[in-house]
């Protein structure tokens, strides 16, 4: 069959001594700044392209793959350990990670990250190799209604993220959508709530928000309280999944895989969309919801499998039609084209050497990871019995050098620091963050395809229900919210009876 | 006591040590004293910062100092700019700037002049935008297009990678000059413009050459013209805007390296001869070629004059089409 000629050739490509060490050290530098907040694998991967002038094509293209998704390997490893997520993309790791590793379960939560990554990572690369042209063309049979439409279904999907209140988590996203708004209109030029600051012209870092919200919010809230000083200190009972794990969270491996898979393909979607889409998923679809956000394991194995999905489908609109579907994909793009090579159709079949080289050796770097991270494992679950007053200093400042190194902005520390506060705040205030999170990425978006869907239509409100693909979308909504707000009427109904 | 005059003598010997070590920088002779800051106004891997990390890591091996790059990126390129206009005069800071610059100066309030503000030391080479259509649009050359646009008035649509980019303002200029009613589409960013372009939701895009060449030369889109001052040897059949003619449209994006105001004129022609000799090198010329970059030379006063001439080229464009950041 084609197939196993093309990985053949692929495997001839990657086993190549200096190929593999190449792929092993993207691997390892991509887990490196995945598990250091802040500096992600889009400046990496423009810091060290200067080293890849002097290596042929293929090497240079392994290795700067491996950095980007061994950087989803790594970034869900601190979201576990101490809520800090190190990509953007494990934000939501964090929620049921964290409060595992609370409950001395840090090695199962990292060990099924990691599992759950690999097999996402192998999936992806065989839906690469089957169906890599079909589903470009595909992809571009999105338009921006369709696009605003699954917004919609998201922005619907986040107040699902929250445990407690539906009100508050209303709140939270509202909020969101009001921090989104600062920055730069793209229909009309007009600047929003810049304030003549030029920092703000692009609007709020993504990162210098989570980065407050979730790392320095959590330090401040626990040295605030004094029973978090015992959790952190909690012997960790072991570092291998039980069997109950295993069963639990295999399913959602698979869900997350597909969810990912479908998602990265999206120009715009990518990693971050899967993780968040995967998690609003499990935790709809599980017989007991409110165990999310308490150390759900399914909470930490969807998204992960997602976001490794994610990651590596996203390769595909680049490689086969020369369009990068986000900022990581984009450097690879200009990587390519440096060493002369124009993606496209045509690389397929000029370069094949290339092309399947590069997709074997994302399995060959998704194994690597999985071997190199499994034991490592017991060494991150000691970091947790560092004493926090060691501990908590050096992990501000490795936001602080985190946030700094996006712009090297004194601002953006500022903002940072502003957002841990008021991150404070809010858990004081029993509000959740990621639904603010979700707003904040969402409202953006979904304002910028509405109104291109609406200038595309010339004013036509109906185009979002006259196309099939965002109709669709749209009901799922609907039906969702509706499934969302009904046990709660039926439940404030039998309260009343009661009384 | 003794202790007190061996430690005293040491202290002072080592001092003088450290100070003889180095002396007050003599400018032209002993250039550069120390690492030279290389401001690159966009963030890291744009077109920009790659062609500057190419130079500047050819330019440390030459100099014997490192050079460091500086991403000061943020509101379209302002932010460096203005930081460059700005940096302390010890003529150890350069920039690269792009056409980018030279349109913001016209399309909003800026804090740096492209022209009083610097010193220019070379012009690294230009980058030609082409006029892209999707197959589904019927016309060969750019005329064909007018005509098509003129016959259905407000139903095309043009995209960009942002209000007031080189995109935008070319299609407002086609706009004037062929009088047609085409609606404006803006994206963040040119590789979400071009996925709707293939798709056949915009009808046509300007676009630096090298993003559309490969989707061209599969079939996948049409180039209707080119903007530059001669065709591209990549698409030799496609025309250039004179050749089509619409000569106003003949605008390239262009590069350069420049100095702050302030730098000594002999700095400046040494720069000018390090950089030369390095866009001579054969492997430079390729990468950049690759990035879809032109690349020439030029004496510092050709450079002056260019960007001076750009600056007023693109003024009048703007004010032509009215388009304005606010």
């Amino acid at each position: 069959m084609d197939i196993f000629n093309n990985m053949l050739l692929g495997f001839t490509v990657v086993l190549l001594p200096w190929n593999l060490f190449y792929c092993l050290f993207g691997a390892v530098i991509g887990t490196l700044i995945g598990v250091l907040p802040g500096i992600g694998p889009a400046a990496t991967i423009a810091l060290l392209l200067p080293f890849t002038f002097n290596v042929p094509p293929v090497t240079a293209l392994i290795m700067l793959a491996g950095i980007y998704y061994g950087s989803q390997y790594g970034g869900s490893t601190t979201s576990i350990l101490v809520n800090i997520p190190g990509e953007s993309s494990s934000v939501v790791t964090c929620l049921d990670g964290y409060a595992m590793a609370r409950q001395g379960r840090a090695g199962p939560a990292l060990a099924i990250a990691a599992m759950g990554s690999f097999f996402a990572g192998c999936v992806a690369t065989v839906i690469i190799c089957l169906l890599a042209p079909t589903l470009a063309e595909l992809a571009l049979k999105f338009g921006p209604a369709e696009y605003f439409s699954m917004m919609v279904l998201g922005l619907v999907g986040a107040t699902m993220l929250a445990r407690g209140s539906l009100l508050k988590a209303i709140a939270m996203i509202l909020l969101g959508l009001v921090l989104g708004l600062v920055g730069t209109d793209v229909n009309s030029g007009t600047r929003r709530f810049a304030f003549g600051i030029s920092t703000l012209f692009d609007g709020i870092d993504f990162v210098v928000v989570v980065m407050g919200l979730f790392g320095l919010a959590e330090i401040i809230s626990s040295l605030d309280h004094e029973m978090k000083k015992e959790i952190m200190t909690t012997k960790v009972s072991r570092l291998i999944p039980t069997r109950a794990d295993l069963k639990a969270s295999w399913k959602a491996v698979i869900r997350g895989t597909a969810l990912g898979s479908m998602l990265g393909i999206l120009p715009g979607g990518g990693a971050l969309l899967s993780s968040f889409a995967s998690y609003a998923l499990e935790k709809r679809i599980a017989s007991d919801p409110s165990r999310f956000g308490k150390g759900a394991i399914e909470g930490v194995a969807g998204p992960e499998s997602a976001n490794n999905a994610g990651a590596q489908t996203s390769f595909i609109p680049m490689l086969t039609l020369g369009i990068p579907t986000n900022g990581v994909m984009a450097l690879m793009l200009g990587a390519m084209m440096i060493h002369g090579i124009a993606p496209g159709p045509r690389v397929m079949v000029e370069k094949p050497d290339l092309f399947w080289g590069l997709i074997v050796s994302m399995w060959v770097g998704n194994l690597m990871l999985v071997i190199l991270n499994l034991p490592l494992i017991g060494i991150w679950v000691r970091l947790l019995t560092v004493p926090y007053r060691f501990l908590y200093p050096a992990i501000v400042m490795f936001c602080c050098i985190g946030v700094y190194s996006l712009n090297n902005s004194i601002i953006d520390l500022a903002m940072a620091t502003g957002f841990g506060i008021v991150g404070y705040l809010l858990l004081k205030l029993d509000c959740e963050p990621a639904p603010l999170v979700l707003g904040f990425i969402l409202g953006p978006m979904m304002e910028t395809y509405f109104r291109r869907a609406l200038v595309f239509s010339r004013g036509d409100f109906t185009v979002f229900f006259t196309q099939p693909i965002s109709l669709t979308m749209l009901l799922t909504a609907a039906i969702l919210l509706l499934m969302n707000i009904a046990p709660t009427v039926r439940r404030k109904r039998e309260e009343v009876f009661q009384e | 006591m003794n202790k007190k005059w061996t430690l005293s003598f040491m202290s002072l010997a080592l001092v003088a040590a450290v100070f003889g070590l180095y002396p007050d920088s003599a400018p032209a002779q002993t250039f550069p004293t120390k690492p030279i800051t290389f401001i690159v106004p966009f963030p890291p891997g744009t077109g920009n910062d790659v062609i500057a990390r190419i130079i500047g890591d050819k330019l440390s091996k030459s100099l014997g100092k490192p050079v460091v790059i500086d991403n000061k990126a943020g509101a379209a390129g302002a932010i460096g700019g203005e930081a460059a206009a700005k940096a302390p005069p010890d003529s150890h800071s350069i920039i690269i700037a792009s056409t980018t610059l030279s349109i913001n100066m016209s399309v909003s309030k800026v804090n740096y002049d492209l022209v009083k503000d610097f010193a220019p030391v070379i012009l690294l080479g230009t980058m030609p935008y082409s006029l892209l259509v999707p197959m589904s649009v019927p016309a060969k050359s750019i005329k064909e297009l007018v005509e098509l646009a003129r016959s259905k008035p407000g139903q095309f649509n043009f995209g960009s990678n942002g209000i007031g980019g080189a995109p935008h303002l070319l299609a407002e200029m086609l706009k004037l000059v062929g009088k047609i009613d085409i609606v404006h589409v803006p994206y963040k960013g040119t590789n979400e413009v071009v996925a709707d372009l293939l798709a056949g939701r915009v009808q046509l895009l300007f676009a630096p050459l090298v993003t559309g060449r490969p989707l061209v030369q599969d079939g996948k889109l049409r180039a209707l013209g080119v903007c530059g001052n001669k065709r591209s040897p990549a698409l030799p059949d496609v025309p250039t805007m004179a050749e089509a003619g619409y000569p106003t449209l003949d605008i390239p994006n262009w590069y350069a390296i420049l100095a702050p105001a302030a730098t000594p004129k002999a700095i400046v022609n040494t720069l000018n001869a390090e950089v030369a000799k390095i866009m001579a090198m054969g492997d430079v010329k390729e990468r950049l070629t690759n990035q879809g970059v032109d690349p020439r030379s030029s004496t510092p006063e050709e450079a002056a004059a260019y960007i001076k001439q750009d600056v007023t080229t693109w003024a009048k464009v703007i004010k032509d089409s009215g388009v304005q950041m606010k």
